[in-house]
């Protein structure tokens, strides 16, 4: 192990005070107290020095830091150095880099610019040895935070079978913080028998200060099948629904992907998401102009849910079509294609036909969309506008005419979009010009073309 | 209180100001000053306090719950008022074996099968004597000689087929408990128990409340509430239901046994299709539009065992009912199929303004004070959680 002596003199080159006899420093120490900046590292002994044995560029992918001491980065890649080299000129580089450099038929120094009077390039040990030291303290330590997390963990899911009340609601607490930033954490829970206890508090007479957490922490956790389906019993469910309408934004996200979790179980049972509290729960969550964050995983779910057939007209008796069309001009463009699925899912279903005719935003809403976003939400926009003039032509048409569809539809002709949509759009054309003499309807094509 | 205030008006013209108060009263300014202070005062605390609205038919178990919580959260009920019940509980001992030995006359007469209803010549006598006992209160004491003759009554195989129809003829429900007690209720120093005092049944008129706090395991105090029970029975509703506008919270309880019964008031109408039609008419009220609804679905002891023995289509209601399954599977599935009714009933009767209400099913067996108390604690925190969320806190 290098020592290093400071001489009086010296003292103040690594910011030591020098004073008194020589003391003697070691690498290992000068990274422990922090002198070569990127904080102070703890040290748990072993380690750097001679045997790697711990392999360099696995810890540093595992590691993954953000803030690694600057002398540490190679000035090309801007990467933690591997294998340190040092031109002439001073300075230091991963030697790949600096060779690929030269190779390119470069022969200066990158940073200083200047030209290489020796094209020699030293291995660095030095700061080899301090790269190596500093990032084997590093990975000691997440080490073993991992195995105190790890730890934690075991003892938190013993501590749950026992206590009750406000202790429990804090053991559930602490145990979700653990297992949301420890990976290893999440292993013990699984091996452990931990999903099941902490599904077991699940049920008819859970509060919502436990059913909160029961979920934040089973989000977290990849569960198995046999889990899922343990969590389908309908009680559980219902808890989960009831947490979904009560909670705070974070937690309705949770019960979310919780459900969406469940329901990628091949056996998943329909009846449970054809309740009314759930979709009403979720409509809930999908309208919150307060908080938006909840419009993609809510409308994300509800699209899953759609697809199902038995649960169609149930999502339409909610009043969810006239509550997604208002939503509509608020939505970021991912959530317009997923609004606009579910409705031409919905559309398939006479009741969701008749419902998206009976309200009055429909038709200027698919109009407006009509090329305006992707060539999918053309596609169910459209979709939507020939269903509802289908049900009623005459009167659906002369609607759609009135707000400019015509122009959109000759936009979409002539477009770049798939043969199959300019079809159907040359269909629904052809559909609204029945009800208008020639003359009549290109000058309505023409004026609301100036409109536009 | 009022005169003061009148001939303060009479001699001043202002209420309001207090500036003007006329010199020559002091005394009267000193008064009136008070008055208005506790009336504010008053008012501030009113405002403080949750009313919760107990609702329910006949027989649902809402006077159950309000025994409960008086046990619960208050100081319970003292030796006196413990005493008071026993009338209470002879009266229902002797109703309950007319009911039997008059439906076993019935039922021998109607049934194909009648011979099992037809009760032995000595117990005939004591039959013949009890339906004779005229209108409630004349019931004499339960005396240890009354209860022996009762008892050899109940044990009539007739009456014991009788009671296994008990569903066709109005027996309230504490029957068996109290036909199984016979000798300790007969007793010349009998005291009911809190749980005699629970299966009581007296028909509640008028309104009774309680005001109450429950206490949270840190013994701090929490939320004040104050519970009022009315009658179930079919009667005038509509001209006094308004008068409950602005609490915070029904609570409506359906007693989920009784799909196979029909109603005390009225004999060819089944209970549960009478609850339904109440629930129904409750939720239209302009007067709750904004109010949480909290529904008990009680007497789920009862249930538990009446659903694997009679199947739930018997009630209009359920008839599109499949079972799946036996035991405790199919008794959760029915559970989960009559709860699913009435969530479906909830959101066809809410107008789309109202959907924001509060609404949440609990299930219960007002019987069980455990059960009582932890739902009671679930309802405490969703009204609370209700209040801060509405207060804009979360």
């Amino acid at each position: 192990m290098p020592m290093f002596q400071p001489s009086r003199k010296d003292g103040g080159v690594l910011g030591l005070d020098g004073g008194g006899d020589g003391r003697i420093l070691d690498v290992e120490s000068a990274v422990k107290d922090g002198v070569l900046g990127g904080g102070a590292v703890a040290v748990y002994g072993g380690g750097g020095g001679g045997g790697e044995k711990l392999d360099l560029k696995k810890m540093i992918d595992e590691l993954n830091l953000c803030e690694v001491p600057s002398v540490f980065i190679c000035p090309i890649s801007l990467e933690p150095m591997q294998d340190p080299v040092t031109l002439c000129t001073g300075q230091t580089y991963e030697r790949s880099n600096i060779l690929k450099w030269f190779s390119m038929g470069h022969y200066t120094c990158p940073t200083t610019m200047q030209e290489l009077w020796d094209d020699t390039v030293t291995p660095n040990t030095t700061l080899h040895h301090l790269t190596y030291t500093w990032f084997s303290q590093k990975y000691v330590q997440m080490k073993k935070r991992s195995e105190d997390a790890e730890g934690r963990a075991s003892e938190l899911l013993a501590n749950l079978k026992r206590v009750k009340g406000q202790a429990r609601i804090r053991t559930l607490e602490e145990l979700q913080r653990v297992v949301a930033n420890h990976s290893t954490a999440r292993k013990t829970v699984a091996d452990e028998g931990g999903v099941a206890l902490v599904s077991s508090l699940l049920g008819p007479f859970t509060s919502y200060a436990v059913g909160s957490e029961v979920v934040a922490i089973l989000v977290n956790l990849s569960l198995t099948s046999e889990a899922k389906m343990s969590l389908m019993q309908p009680a559980k469910v219902s808890s989960v629904v009831d947490v979904l309408n009560e909670g705070s934004i974070e937690t309705k996200i949770n019960c979310v992907r919780l459900i969406e979790m469940l329901m990628e179980e091949k056996d998943f049972r329909r009846e449970l998401v054809s309740s009314h509290s759930l979709l009403v729960a979720l409509m809930r969550l999908v309208r919150n102009k307060r908080h938006p964050n909840g419009h993609l995983p809510g409308l994300t779910l509800l699209k899953s849910i759609s697809t199902l057939k038995e649960v169609r007209s149930l999502i339409v008796s909610i009043g969810a079509i006239p509550q997604l069309l208002e939503l509509i001009p608020v939505l970021n463009p991912e959530c317009v294609e997923l609004a606009l699925f579910i409705l031409d899912v919905l559309s398939s279903v006479p009741q969701g036909q008749q419902a998206l005719k009976d309200c009055s935003d429909t038709i200027p809403t698919m109009v407006k969309l009509l090329m305006r976003i992707t060539e999918c939400c053309t596609d169910y926009a459209l979709s939507i506008l020939c269903s509802v003039c289908n049900l009623s032509p005459q009167e659906c048409s002369l609607r759609a005419v009135d707000v400019g569809l015509a122009a959109k539809l000759l936009l979409v002709i002539q477009s770049g979009c798939s043969p199959a949509l300019k079809q159907r759009a040359a269909e629904l054309l052809k559909l609204c010009s029945l009800n208008y003499s020639d003359t009549i309807f290109i000058s309505k094509c023409k004026l609301t073309r100036t409109i536009q | 209180m009022v005169f003061v205030l009148c001939t303060l008006i009479d001699s001043m013209g202002s209420l309001c100001s207090r500036h003007r108060r006329s010199p020559a009263d002091p005394e009267e300014n000193e008064q009136t000053a008070e008055i208005e202070r506790r009336i504010e005062q008053e008012t501030k605390a009113e405002k403080h306090i949750q009313k919760l609205l107990l609702l329910g038919a006949g027989d649902s178990g809402k006077s159950t719950i309000f025994k409960q919580i008086k046990l619960l959260f208050q100081s319970g009920f003292d030796e006196a008022e413990l005493k008071g019940y026993t009338p209470v509980i002879h009266a229902n001992v002797y109703h309950t074996i007319k009911i039997l030995y008059e439906g076993s006359k019935e039922l021998s007469q109607s049934s194909e099968d009648s011979l099992k209803f037809i009760v032995s010549d000595e117990n005939k006598e004591i039959g013949e004597k009890f339906s004779e006992i005229g209108g409630r209160l004349n019931y004499p004491r339960l005396t240890k000689e009354i209860a022996h003759e009762i008892g050899t009554l109940w044990r009539d195989s007739a009456i014991q087929e009788t009671y296994v129809r008990g569903n066709e003829l109005q027996l309230p429900d504490c029957a068996h408990f109290f036909m199984e007690s016979l000798q300790r209720l007969s007793d010349v120093e009998y005291v009911p128990t809190k749980e005699d005092v629970l299966h009581a049944r007296v028909r509640t008129t008028g309104v009774v409340e309680i005001q109450f706090s429950p206490v949270g395991e840190n013994k701090k105090s929490g939320e004040v509430y104050r519970l009022f029970d009315v009658g179930g029975q079919k009667n005038e509703r509509r001209k006094w239901i308004h008068l409950f506008e602005g609490v915070s919270a029904v609570i409506f309880c359906a007693a989920i046994s009784e799909y196979d019964q029909t109603l005390f008031e009225d004999d060819n109408k089944n209970r549960m299709m009478e609850t339904k039609e109440l629930f129904e008419w409750i939720l239209k009220q302009p007067c709750f539009e904004k109010t949480s609804f909290l529904l008990f679905l009680n007497k789920f002891d009862l249930f538990e065992k009446k659903v694997l023995k009679v199947p739930l289509n018997v009630c209009g209601w359920f008839k599109d009912y499949q079972p799946v399954s036996t035991g405790k599977q199919e008794i959760e599935h029915a559970y989960e199929f009559v709860k699913k009714k009435f969530e479906e009933l909830y959101f066809q009767s809410t107008s789309p303004d109202r959907v924001d209400r509060v609404f949440k099913i609990y299930r219960t067996t007002a019987l069980d004070q455990k059960l009582v108390k932890k739902t009671f604690k679930l309802v405490d925190e969703t009204l609370r959680r209700r209040n801060l969320f509405e207060a804009g806190l979360l």
